[in-house]
């Protein structure tokens, strides 16, 4: 017969405060198989453990419960005490009676008492019958997988390159470097972008333990924690990459023209082109899509012959390519080529994409001089549409007043509830480099509040306003289109509670940061899952902010949650750390509660094998006939596949029949 | 032919039935046929009721809805005030225990709103069912080559959510513009297009600051549109531009004298050959050179043969 | 100014009671003010420095103001706002309350009569008029239906507005 010990927590006053903790000690002690019943202040002190671990050494009990709070983060603790006193650590049950008694019922305490009660009889219940199980571990690859390779995943992809990890970086755009190639400056040292990115990029492209595929998307991950097999395509380049130069001829004379995603739609790039002058790696690609098939020419055709002087009649880009790197007569599959790779752990960075400026109707979106930060931040850089000169669109003449707008679709339940968290920043950036090259433009920024947390930013935005720059709190309301595409800026002094209206040369929008469209569909291949705010999940908001709910799977930078450039190194070289522990480890731990078959009961229907969500379960033969069976290594131990087996033959360690019912009894009691 | 509701409200056909007689015209030779809600009352305009009770204003416009619905009809109405308060009270109405208790109110007078029936605004009506196209087939003068300023007003704009009808974006309105296009005339864009004329509530609490607002709305559309006319869907707006630009012209707040100033349905029926002494005889500003030029020879469309 | 929890909690539950049903969720961004046609013309309680009154417990301070009767009912403001707080119906909410409490201007008093008696809150004879421009007389409105009116007039009488003794 079972001896079981119950211990009751009382959390300091965050459970005694509303649960009488004496009357349910009592009440534990009056349990069937209770042997011991105690209390304590904390029972994830020293002094509890000890409590617990000494009553295991005494051979007073056998089978543990303690009722205190989750045993997502506290479970741990206690398996570890009673394994430390020589006991089976999966002898152990929680009784969660903080987060489902008295957090949630803190205004009925005599009912959440009773509730306690429950709580802790089930436990008593399925302690009883709880069996000794044991770990069981599975040998790991030693590579990791980076996806998305701006500020965030080349950070991660160096930390584990010189921790001696094997490391794919993948990057969907033809160049590694993100968002943070596209900026012009820095805050809040004004640190020229470029500058600071670009040796990073060219380190992280020559490590010798960085494996970098650009132009690639993850196509398909299958297995677990050590051993995840990776489908990675490299889309088609119509280039050959082994001979590109990145010269940048094909692109000067490839005469078709296509909104540049780099400059934000603000100037044209060719169909054969280079991301951007600073492109890691730097080599050309040809945009099928948007290409022109000079001639009428077909890609995998022969050229048209010149009749008269009998030589091929090549496109402008193949003519113009001296490496001979293009050549179109090629039937190069358009699938492009897919690749397997073989890792132990990945960090996800994808990144974000600033909302579109389309979507705030009041601000006359049409105009071409309401433009988003992004945007201007193309206009201010030297590479960008106008070599940064400060020139409004519509007319390419400087601007005499710009007008900066926060919170377009961030704090805005329309759009987004959450704060974006770098757009004050950025646009004091942005205003304090305008300001600093021509003293003589006005700047007027508006803003609900300023939010300059961080280290050395309050001091930026102190400074702007040193620097002349106008600050207004209150939110713009709205745009008025007036002739000469010049805008009437609808505001708000909320200071002196009066409304401002004056005439902007150039408007800018700090639009919401949010996930791009195509993070879900990553997100199904990868079993992630989205915050309520619609980023990644982590595994707890303090205390695994790189972690997800799916082992060996990380995430670091803008894809988890807006952040600026020093908090996503920060969390990319966390995550690379984190993502680390199991290759350094050789070897992972497979918990035991998970599923098993019976062979000898199986019908071998196979019910279970489209149900289970981690696509553990096959068929087998045992005893010359087909039955299931489930891989040990990639079962996560839901259950589902048990409460649907008809014939009662799959069995959930440490949540079987036997426990599950006496659970059910004590509840139902 | 389709029969819609015709929601008069209170101006319309007591200050200004030239207006009333311009839909009477227009929707029978466009396909519509205007169905009279007898016994509807006053919206409950801004000011009465929905400045009381919120429920009162509800009893007071779901009377006028279920007279519509006991017809089977949906409603339209020119007047952007009642187009917006109709349209709140029925967004109001969608709550369960506003409608249970507002059907309360109303069983003392033998009535029950059920919600059957659909709040447009003409300018609705004419745009989404009757179609610019078909406006165009009816013209019988084209209004090639004149300025219009139009002004949709706000109570057809916002809020987007209790409406049936939206403009793409209610800040660029474009429904007016199409209207007045489709008659040949020029819509030239201002910049404070979607602003407030400063009727309403806004006039009758403080005169001078109203005008202060209005002025500035007149200016941007002469100055912006130098406009031969201005045109509104809206019968308080309309009765602003026509009340307030003499008032301007006489203290000397404007160097320019007042423009012409049109509901839709006056400019359209006008365009369509009707007879001005009946739907659009009405004014404070002097329209008779306009009027004139509108339906003058020289305009007359051809019939195709 | 003196604040004090007891004052402020009767302006929210007041405004609420009234229809402001949004007050509580105002951060206080202005949005609403940029865009007010009211603010714009010079009247200094309306959207957000209204709502910031009321949430700092003004309310038996401010009843006298008249910026809630120039409100437009435009509903711009509920356009734009980030958080939907609706703010014109918080506007409306303090002007019914300074209606109960016999707070507004003897102008809108005739409208309220208009209303009663004709069922049109704007009264003009329109015979004349209708008749020029080759319409009936009467208008099919509640003006010239005696049941309307008896209906218009049961239904105020019933309600609130009923208690105001103005009918």
């Amino acid at each position: 017969m079972a001896k079981v010990g119950v211990y009751v927590c009382h959390c300091g006053t965050n459970i005694a405060g509303v649960i009488d903790v004496s009357a349910l000690r009592d009440f534990a002690e009056t349990l069937p198989d209770v042997v011991i019943a105690r209390k304590d202040l904390f029972m994830c002190s020293d002094s509890g453990q000890e409590m617990v671990k000494k009553d295991v050494i005494d051979g007073l009990v056998d089978r543990v419960v303690v009722a205190a709070c989750t045993p997502r983060t506290h479970e741990p603790i206690f398996r570890a005490a009673i394994e430390k006193a020589g006991l089976n650590k999966y002898l152990f049950e929680m009784a969660n009676i903080r987060d489902q008694g008295s957090w949630v019922h803190g205004h009925d305490h005599d009912g959440a008492t009773e509730k306690a009660k429950k709580i802790v009889a089930s436990a008593v219940g399925k302690a009883r019958n709880l069996e000794p199980l044991e770990d069981k571990f599975v040998p790991v690859t030693d590579a990791a997988l980076v996806i998305g390779a701006g500020i965030g995943g080349i950070s991660a992809a160096l930390e584990l390159a010189k921790m001696g990890h094997k490391t794919y970086l993948v990057e969907k755009r033809p160049s590694i470097g993100g968002t943070m190639a596209q900026l012009d400056k820095t805050f809040p040292t004004n640190d020229c972008s470029a500058c600071i990115l670009t040796p990073m990029m060219v380190e992280a492209y020559n490590h010798p333990n960085i494996e970098t595929l650009t132009y690639s998307e993850v196509d398909d991950v299958s297995g677990y924690i050590g051993n995840f097999t990776v489908k990675i395509r490299q889309k088609q380049t119509y280039v050959d990459w082994s001979r590109c130069t990145g010269c940048g001829d094909c692109a000067s004379k490839c005469p078709a023209k296509v909104s540049d995603e780099f400059n934000m739609g603000l100037s044209d790039r060719r169909a054969a082109y280079i991301m951007f002058p600073q492109a890691v790696p730097k080599k050309a690609v040809v945009d099928i899509e948007h290409c022109l098939n000079c001639a009428d020419r077909k890609i995998g055709t022969l050229p048209k012959i010149n009749e008269k002087t009998g030589r091929p009649i090549l496109a402008p880009c193949e003519r113009a390519c001296q490496a001979e790197a293009i050549n179109r007569s090629v039937a190069y599959n358009p699938e492009g080529a897919v690749r397997e790779v073989e890792v132990g752990s990945i960090v996800v960075a994808t990144g974000y994409q600033v909302m579109d400026k389309g979507w705030f109707k009041e601000m006359a979106p049409d105009s071409p001089n309401v433009i988003t930060a992004l945007q201007l931040e193309r206009i201010i850089s030297a590479t960008g549409p106008t070599e940064g000169k400060l020139l409004r669109p519509s007319d390419k003449e400087k601007p005499h007043t710009i007008t900066f707008v926060s919170c377009m679709g961030s704090r805005d339940e329309n759009f987004h509830t959450y704060c974006s968290r770098f757009c004050c920043m950025y646009m004091i950036k942005q205003a304090r480099l305008i300001k600093e090259k021509y003293p003589d433009i006005a700047i007027n920024m508006h803003f609900i509040d300023v939010r300059s947390a961080g280290k050395g930013y309050d001091e930026y935005y102190t400074g702007a306003r040193k620097m002349g720059i106008n600050f207004f709190k209150g939110k713009v309301g709205g745009l008025e289109i007036l002739p000469d595409d010049r805008l009437r800026v609808l505001a708000y002094d909320m200071e002196s509670a009066v409304n401002v209206e004056y005439e902007s040369d150039l408007v800018v929008l700090a639009t919401a940061v949010e996930l791009p469209q195509d993070a879900t569909t990553l997100a199904q291949k990868l079993g992630l899952q989205f915050c309520g705010a619609n980023f990644f999940r982590e595994l707890h908001p303090k205390l695994g902010p790189v972690e997800t709910a799916t082992e060996g799977l990380f995430l670091a930078g803008c894809c988890q949650g807006p952040k600026d450039i020093p908090d996503t190194v920060s969390q990319a070289k966390g995550a690379a750390a984190a993502a680390a522990v199991p290759l350094a480890q050789g070897k992972v731990r497979i918990e035991p509660i998970i599923s098993e078959v019976h062979a000898e009961v199986c019908s071998g229907c196979g019910i279970c094998i489209p149900l289970c969500p981690y696509h553990a379960i096959s068929m087998s033969t045992y005893a010359d006939r087909p039955r299931a069976q489930i891989e040990m290594s990639a079962c996560k131990g839901c259950g589902v596949c048990t409460s649907a087996c008809p014939s009662g033959a799959i069995v959930l360690h440490g949540y079987d029949e036997s426990q599950i019912f006496a659970q059910i009894e004590a509840l139902t009691a | 032919m389709e029969k819609i509701g015709l929601y008069l409200g209170c101006n319309i056909p007591l200050k200004a039935p030239d207006i009333e007689q311009s839909f009477r015209k227009v929707f029978p030779a466009l396909g519509i046929e205007p169905v009279d809600l007898q016994g509807a009352s006053c919206c409950p305009s801004w000011g009465t009721a929905p400045s009381f009770d919120l429920n009162t204003w509800c009893a007071i416009s779901s009377r006028n809805i279920v007279i519509a619905e006991d017809q089977g009809v949906d409603i339209m109405t020119g007047c952007n005030s009642c187009f917006g308060i109709l349209s709140e009270a029925k967004h109001f109405l969608e709550d369960t225990a506003r409608r249970k208790s507002v059907n309360e109110q109303l069983k003392a007078i033998g009535r029950e709103f059920k919600g059957t029936s659909d709040i447009y605004h003409i300018s609705h009506v004419l745009h989404r069912k009757v179609g610019v196209q078909k406006i165009r087939e009816k013209l019988k003068y084209s209004l090639d080559g004149l300025k219009i300023a139009v002004q949709p007003g706000c109570h057809s704009l916002w809020p987007t959510e209790v409406f049936k009808i939206t403009e793409d974006n209610p800040y660029q309105p474009t429904i007016l513009r199409e209207l007045c296009e489709a008659t040949g005339a020029t819509v030239p864009h201002y910049s404070r297009l979607e602003g407030c004329c400063g009727m309403g509530g806004l006039r009758s609490t403080d005169m001078e600051k109203s005008l202060k607002l209005f002025r500035d709305k007149l200016i941007s559309m002469k100055e912006e549109a130098d406009a031969d006319m201005i045109v509104t869907t809206c019968s308080s707006c309309y009765l602003q531009f026509d009340m307030s630009q003499p008032l301007l012209k006489e203290r000397g707040l404007i160097d320019f004298d007042p423009i012409p100033t049109f509901y839709y349905t006056q400019v359209l029926a006008l365009a369509m050959g009707f007879d001005p002494s009946q739907v659009a005889a009405i004014s404070q500003i002097d329209r008779r050179a306009i009027i004139g030029e509108m339906q003058s020879e020289k305009r007359l469309i051809k019939e195709v043969a | 100014m003196l604040i004090t929890q007891d004052k402020i909690n009767e302006a929210i539950s007041t405004i609420i009671e009234h229809g402001g049903r949004g007050i509580l969720n105002c951060v206080q961004c202005g949005a609403c003010s940029a865009i007010c046609p009211g603010v714009r013309a010079g009247f200094p309680l309306l959207c957000r420095n209204l709502i910031r009154h009321l949430l700092n417990g003004q309310l038996e301070e401010i009843i006298e103001d008249s910026s809630s009767w120039a409100c437009q009912a435009c509903c711009r403001c509920t356009e734009v706002c980030p958080q939907g707080v609706r703010p014109q119906e918080v506007v409306f909410a303090f002007r019914r309350y300074q209606a109960n409490q016999l707070a507004f201007s003897t102008s809108s008093v005739t409208s309220q009569m208009n209303l009663f008696e004709t069922g049109h809150a704007v009264y003009v004879d329109p015979k004349e008029a209708r008749r020029m421009v080759g319409l009936p007389e009467k208008t099919p409105t509640s003006a010239f239906d005696e049941r309307a009116k008896q209906e218009i007039q049961t239904l105020i009488n019933n309600s609130p507005m009923g208690q105001l003794g103005l009918f």
